[in-house]
């Protein structure tokens, strides 16, 4: 824990005095140990690129499972070896998928990969700064995170199996390894890499606050902010505020699990054997964990709902609607987050009084979340829009967030979640308002400032066909999963045709499989576009190709460490003067005209 | 304070710090921030634990022990000691950092040491309490026999008192010898361990003085794994602190500092110290006063 | 000596001269000495009180109350002088103290839920209520002191 301060002080401000220049650095520390944000960003992005890719490999073959339960696949024989023996997926082997399939896109994809990319990519560049207030820790960060990985992949080849209690490692599924073959040891890993993890975010999120609020150059006051810096500042209180109560719990967690304690255990027998175990509670454990996990939920939105922000407004060349709404709703809803938590918890047997106070707090979200939305909707309304893949993207994001939101209002109510809760409707609500909706946000981040990445574009028609066929697809997949959770279907059932109730679907869910195989084709298409256009793209000739406001079109085409040549420029307006007295775009450094409108 | 240039900035407008702070100084307020979050998680799970049971020992008879003071009861002595070093420390550490303000080399050095002497002093506090709960047996009644056990992770002899004389007696004559000789020997001085051991079970049960012994019940387990949990915590913390604070005593003697023209740093170890103190004065309400 | 100025930091903070500092640091120190003296006596009273036959609930819990206060109480010293929070900008001052006030519902919903966790189990658990439940000091009859035998 004493990294915070083990730090040389002026680290940030190294770069401040000789950032200029730039001088000759050896392939280590320009491309490994990299103190410059923009890389660390890339970093970020590319670990958790290949991170999507397990995870999403993950989701296909536990749906292959769930689409065709009575089919045998030999080729997962030879992969899997007994994990799939004689080419069926095991019971322990699905529940390690499902598990770290959620554990990986959460953890890895969505809060690193997002807003470790863009939180290191925009903030220094958008907020005028040459780099992170703490360039060192901001690679310690990244490389935490590297640490936290490493842990997570290497606890995927120990014979015992990887972590299988669900993402959420509820005690005693997670305690005991008498529960399942992944608590035996394959949970040490999962707990140690969260650990891991925590002290990256940590170290990010402390680093994005200290930049966004110290180091804004001359003139951004915070209302001239872009909503994408606000909203990564967001996402940063919320890491540094609830990350914590996870790394409490987990460390609780491993005494529960290796030294013999009872924070979470009590009262339970196994096989005829009567644990030591006392007094505790199982119900603290989720407690402390949705203390950090409900916020994780903001997390990993907050920083898409950011970026759509500016991408809607700078394609649709229209200001964005009620900023002052919309930085309110932000903040309405980092708090609202920390309030909620226990509505994931409505059956476990928690007070129903208490339940009707959270109940209360979570149906609240829904106001913040309609302001936004309405927002977005009102800064697309006669706007002059092109059609980018990123513009498509960030349609589909507010879409999915609409349709995902709606199911969100019928789960915040315990006596409606009493009956839904743990079915196929809760897969499908959170996976379109969380999942795929913060992935869009992704998405749309990636093709928008890739130019700025990597001085060149993507490939616009692979966009096209990645935004079509991923948007149908993720309503062919999710939409019907409404339909088997209200008809009482659960989740996280390896093979349902031993209940009669519960096998309505058979066909449906072969094509929610086939479906699934096709998007997760479509995504292998996009890493290839992403990569062959790192090195092949069609080169960017023009400064500022999407003709935006924000400082970062300001930078050379390939900006060096220190982001800008000269001086950091002064900043005279806000983010969103686009279409103003009958001009496209004003940027943010231009000073405010004598004649000008009020906006 | 020039109370006027402070009211007429205007602080948000960026290009400085809106706080007036340079930003380690703020990146150390917000870990401890998020670190008072990780000891508040542990302390609110631990009050959470508490509320949930019908029974709790009273600390009072838990911790009553002090160093080279034998058997006797002083509830509370011991860790008052404790938290006086750690006031102590706190107000060394004060010292330094105003000693860095002025750019007093020797004093921020002199105080420095003082720091870490308290911090190396509430350690040797804290090993010597862990060792003795731990190692230090205690009879409890449990499964029709009576057991000796310390204060572990996984056990706590500080149950409700037993006051049902038969379901004692009868529990005697279902103890082990060794257990008959630990607990003869802990109240009867006059015979030797050896001379015990060699005694028959009958004639220890005889010598057993059930009125005096207090045999309790087994307590809540969770007792132990959050004492040892949380003060185990916090003890990292005060180490890595004398850590932390050794490596800038080292630099301030290297001149790094005077050099460097501030002694920032020094501030910054002084916030994490008196963070730790703050964290101390949670822990010692929580488990020693309530 | 004052540091060289860090770009952002634009107002320098004087630093009181050496008497009113270690006077300031002194009172602190005593005061927070002597809360804590009061907080040892009043555990020492919660002490016998306990070792009484039938300690008042109420009055234990108000000693209790007043303790937290006292420590609350420290720790507002500390953070305040130690610290130097109470010499920052009132910016700075509103930056730490606001994101604390989350605690209050923190602690209200875990220590609520401890108790209602208590409750369900003493009314559906019978073992367990008649294990741990305190009995009176009653040297004839005492029911609950038989010998455990292991959970059912």
């Amino acid at each position: 824990m004493s990294e915070a301060i083990s730090v040389h002080p002026g680290a940030g401000h190294a770069v401040h005095h000789d950032g200029h220049g730039h001088h000759h650095q050896s392939f280590v520390s320009k491309y490994i140990f990299s103190q410059d944000h923009k890389t660390i960003a890339k970093q970020f992005l590319i670990t958790g690129i290949i991170w999507a890719i397990i995870g999403g490999l993950f989701s296909v073959l536990f749906r292959l499972q769930l689409g065709y339960p009575e089919q045998s696949f030999p080729i997962l024989e030879t992969f899997f070896g007994n994990w799939a023996k004689g080419g069926q997926i095991q019971p322990e082997f699905y529940y390690a998928l499902i598990t770290m399939h959620g554990t990986v896109l959460v953890f890895f994809v969505l809060t690193a990969g997002l807003s470790g990319t863009f939180a290191n990519f925009l903030i220094p560049l958008q907020v005028g700064a040459r780099d992170m207030a703490s360039p060192f820790l901001n690679m310690l960060s990244y490389w935490f995170f590297f640490l936290a990985s490493v842990i997570m992949l290497a606890s995927l080849f120990i014979s015992t199996g990887p972590a299988s209690g669900g993402w959420t490692i509820y005690p005693p599924l997670s305690a005991l390894g008498q529960a399942s073959s992944g608590s035996i040891r394959g949970m040490d890993f999962w707990l140690i890499s969260m650990a891991m993890f925590i002290v990256s975010s940590l170290l990010g999120g402390i680093n994005y606050i200290t930049t966004i609020l110290n180091m804004r150059t001359k003139g951004m006051s915070m209302t001239r902010l872009p909503l994408t810096i606000w909203a990564l500042f967001f996402t940063a209180v919320l890491g540094v505020l609830s990350f914590p109560v996870l790394l409490s719990g987990a460390i609780l967690l491993l005494f529960d699990r290796n030294l013999g304690t009872s924070f979470f255990l009590s009262d339970i027998v196994v096989n005829g054997e009567i644990l030591p175990n006392e007094g505790g509670s199982a119900i603290l454990f989720q407690h402390l964990f949705w203390f950090l996990g409900h916020p994780e939920v903001y997390i990993i939105l907050l920083p898409a709902m950011g970026m759509v922000s500016e991408i809607l407004s700078v394609n649709s060349r229209k200001p964005i609607f009620g900023y002052m709404a919309m930085l309110g709703s932000l903040f309405a809803i980092t708090i609202l987050a920390f309030l909620v938590w226990a509505h994931h918890m409505f059956v476990t047997g928690l007070n129903p009084f208490l339940g009707s106070i959270f109940v209360l707090l979570t149906l609240l979200i829904a106001v913040p979340s309609a302001i936004k939305v309405f927002n977005w909707l009102t800064t697309l309304w006669r706007g002059n829009i092109r059609f980018t893949p990123a513009t498509l993207f960030a349609i589909g994001f507010v879409s999915l967030f609409i349709s995902g939101g709606l199911t969100g209002i019928f789960l915040g109510n315990s006596t409606i979640d009493i009956h839904l809760h743990d079915t196929m409707f809760v897969v499908a609500h959170f996976h379109i308002v969380m999942g795929v909706a913060s992935m869009f946000g992704m998405f749309a981040g990636i093709y928008h400032w890739f130019p700025k990445m990597f001085g060149r574009y993507l490939n616009n028609t692979l966009g096209y066909i990645h935004f079509w066929v991923t948007m149908i697809g993720a309503y062919l997949i999710f939409w019907p999963m409404h339909y088997q959770g209200l008809a009482g279907i659960p989740r996280r059932y390896l093979d349902k045709r031993g209940w009669v109730s519960f096998n309505d679907f058979p066909e449906l869910d072969k094509m929610i499989t086939i479906v699934s195989i096709i998007v997760f084709a479509v995504q292998l298409m996009f890493v290839f576009n992403f990569f062959y256009s790192i090195f092949k793209g069609r080169k960017v000739r023009n400064k500022n190709p999407w003709g935006a406001n924000t400082l970062e079109w300001t930078t050379p085409l390939r900006p060096g460490h220190g982001n800008w040549d000269g001086e950091i420029p002064e900043v005279h307006r806000w983010a969103y003067d686009y279409g103003k007295d009958g001009r496209e775009f004003i940027p943010q450094t231009e000073e405010i005209g004598e004649n000008e409108s009020k906006h | 304070m020039a109370t006027t240039t402070v009211h007429q900035t205007k602080w948000w407008s960026g290009g400085k710090s809106p706080f007036n702070m340079e930003y380690g100084k703020l990146m150390m307020w917000y870990f401890l921030m998020s670190d008072a979050f990780t000891f508040g998680a542990f302390l609110i799970s631990y009050g959470s634990i508490r509320f949930s049971q019908n029974f709790w020992p009273d600390p009072n008879v838990v911790f009553n022990a002090f160093p080279g003071a034998g058997h006797a009861n002083l509830p509370l002595a011991f860790v008052s000691v404790m938290t006086f070093i750690l006031i102590i420390s706190s107000v060394t550490m004060v010292l330094a950092v105003h000693a860095g303000h002025k750019g007093d080399k020797q004093g921020v050095m002199k105080w420095m040491v003082w720091t870490i002497i308290g911090g190396l002093a509430f350690l040797g506090c804290q090993a010597w309490e862990w060792h003795h709960l731990i190692t230090g047996e205690h009879a409890v009644l449990a499964n029709g026999q009576i057991e000796m056990i310390g204060q572990t992770m996984g056990g706590n002899p500080w149950g409700n008192i037993v006051h049902d004389n038969a379901a004692l007696t009868a529990a005697l004559n279902n103890t082990s010898h060794e257990t008959l000789v630990q607990l003869v020997h802990s109240h009867d001085h006059s015979h030797t361990a050896t001379e015990l051991a060699a005694m028959t079970d009958v004639q220890l049960r005889g010598m057993v003085d059930l009125a005096e012994m207090h045999i309790r019940e087994k307590g809540p387990i969770a007792f132990g794994g959050y004492f040892f949990g949380i003060t185990g915590f916090h003890g990292f913390h005060v180490f890595s602190g004398v850590v932390i604070n050794i490596i800038m005593l080292i630099m301030t003697q290297k001149d790094v500092f005077k050099n460097r023209g501030h002694y920032l740093m020094i501030e910054k170890a002084g916030l994490y110290w008196h963070f730790v103190d703050l964290v101390w004065v949670f822990v010692f309400l929580c488990f020693y006063l309530i | 000596m004052e540091h060289p100025a860090f770009e952002e930091v634009t107002v320098h903070h004087e630093h009181q001269d050496d008497a009113t500092f270690k006077k300031k640091v002194r009172k602190t120190t005593i005061l927070l000495s002597v809360i804590t003296i009061i907080e040892l006596a009043i555990g020492l009273i919660i002490y016998t009180m306990h070792k009484g036959e039938s300690p008042s609930e109420l009055l234990v819990l108000m000693f209790k109350g007043v303790v937290c206060i006292l420590t609350l109480a420290k720790a507002y010293y500390i953070v305040s002088i130690f610290m130097h929070l109470g010499d920052e900008i009132r910016n700075m001052i509103m930056t730490i103290v606001v994101p604390l006030l989350l605690f209050v519902w923190f602690i209200i919903a875990f220590i609520y839920e401890g108790n209602s966790y208590k409750n369900l189990r003493n009314t559906y658990d019978k073992h367990f209520k008649e294990t741990t439940t305190p009995v009176k000091h009653h040297k004839a009859e005492a029911p609950a002191a038989e010998p455990k035998s292991g959970k059912e």
